[in-house]
């Protein structure tokens, strides 16, 4: 190993060793120190009333997941997604008809099942799983949102909340939200993706909101402790661009 | 008996992401976590299976109880095994897998990828009714004139002024606009990794 490569290393070492210093003094300081709240997202507080409606009505609350890749990058964001559906789950749970969850991944599919089971069972040990409810719907961008489209059509959907791995192809899942006049709130990780969410969805998420939705939605004090290093870490790197751009400017770098 | 396995699994999952993260920051442990993702990749073939005995198990379920649209469900099931038949015979990339690949699957993409640019038109226009304010506005007309700096005016060709524009639009706000999203990207990925790491998410169970 050279001496750069060992730099690199131990510098990215610090950077993830100082987040997860952090992420643990917050987590440990969440239930002790009345901390200034965070900004209000909309979607958030329409997700949550939805959950709500949902249970009341009778209505399902569909989770489509994407096709993020569990081994690979884009993996947090499928995370992410598994957090929201763990989440509305555990909120309407006591429905007649359960959340219902899309994916366009075996892996994903499959955690998907196991959360909403478990979720499921926690509230009624007696239940029976259900395997329809965490569903594998197409393995390409395209089948998979043609795979979707069915669902938000034929199972009773009130909202839909699209958050992961995405391309363009999710204005065909919002779309179809959109026809049958369903809430629809949706994120990814993909900036061309987010400029479609911006156009087609009722709630978008943009940026880093994807990776909130824990916190929002009061998954546990973890999350609510990484959304305040990742604001902290943001400032920095904000500070550090802004110092960089200046000392470009007088020709000191 | 719960506790105990949870336990157990959070070990694992602690320290196979500790070992791929070092892989990453130190190529001399890179063996390490390349072993461990050959094993993720093997792993995640398996819940393909599994993904796709679903798949087909949520479809039969539909022909049965005879669902809305479960004519549908029958040529997913028709289709299904006769790829699977065409692939496992002539062997994935091979004649009749490739011939069902370029004659079916890639036509219909290619369809779906059509109507796609109609539903982007239509839901721009409908941002303008749906939200108040100046971004929809400003959001429109730049897709708008990007747009028409991209393709050339019929019978006149290149339009000099709106091709730099388009050119101005992508490589400096865009690209700023871009850039920050991406770091709050990164920085949320990296939140996500350590909550994983730490055990506070445990997309495994419990």
């Amino acid at each position: 190993m050279s001496a750069a490569e060992l730099f690199v290393g131990l510098l990215g070492l610090g950077f993830v060793l100082l987040f997860a210093i952090l992420l643990l003094v917050f987590t440990a300081l969440g239930g002790k120190q009345q901390l200034r709240p965070f900004r209000e997202i909309p979607a958030f507080q329409k997700l949550r009333r939805a959950v709500g409606l949902a249970v009341e009505s009778g209505t399902r609350l569909h989770v489509s997941l994407g096709r993020a890749d569990l081994t690979g990058p884009d993996s947090a964001v499928g995370l992410a997604g598994l957090t929201v559906l763990e989440r509305a789950t555990r909120a309407a749970a006591i429905s007649d008809r359960p959340p219902i969850a899309t994916s366009g991944e075996g892996s994903l599919a499959t955690l998907s099942q196991e959360s909403l089971d478990s979720m499921l069972r926690s509230v009624s040990p007696d239940r029976e799983p259900d395997p329809s409810a965490g569903r594998l719907t197409g393995l390409t961008p395209f089948s998979y949102a043609a795979g979707v489209i069915p669902v938000i059509h034929d199972e009773h959907i009130s909202t839909n909340i699209i958050l992961g791995h995405f391309g363009p192809e999710v204005a065909l899942i919002t779309e179809a939200g959109e026809r049958v006049g369903s809430l629809t709130i949706a994120g990814t990780d993909q900036v061309s993706a987010q400029a479609v969410i911006y156009a087609t969805a009722q709630e978008p998420l943009v940026g880093e909101d994807v990776y909130a939705s824990g916190a929002y939605l009061g998954a546990s004090p973890a999350h609510v402790a990484s959304l305040r290093v990742q604001d902290i870490f943001r400032w920095a790197l904000i500070i550090a661009i802004l110092l960089g751009a200046l000392a470009r400017l007088v020709h000191l770098l | 008996m719960k506790a105990p396995l949870l336990l157990v699994n959070t070990a694992i999952a602690i320290s196979a992401g500790l070992l791929v993260l070092l892989g990453y920051l130190f190529p001399a442990l890179g063996f390490l976590s390349d072993a461990l993702l050959r094993w993720a990749v093997i792993l995640a073939g398996f819940a393909l299976l599994v993904g796709m005995a679903n798949l087909l198990s949520v479809h039969i379920g539909n022909l049965r109880e005879r669902k809305k649209g479960s004519l549908y469900s029958l040529v997913l099931i028709v289709a299904f095994v006769a790829a699977l038949l065409a692939a496992g015979i002539s062997t994935p990339t091979g004649g009749a897998a490739m011939w069902i690949f370029q004659n079916i699957q890639l036509p219909v993409e290619a369809t779906l990828m059509a109507i796609l640019v109609v539903t982007l038109a239509y839901s721009s226009m409908r941002l303008l009714r749906r939200r108040s304010g100046i971004l929809p506005i400003i959001f429109v007309t730049t897709a708008f004139v990007v747009l028409i700096g991209l393709a050339p005016i019929y019978a006149y060709g290149d339009v000099p002024f709106l091709s730099s524009l388009r050119g101005w639009i992508s490589q400096v706000p865009a690209m700023a606009g871009a850039r920050g999203i991406l770091i709050g990207v990164a920085l949320g990925t990296i939140a996500t990794g350590l909550r994983v790491l730490i055990g506070a998410d445990r997309p495994y169970g419990g």
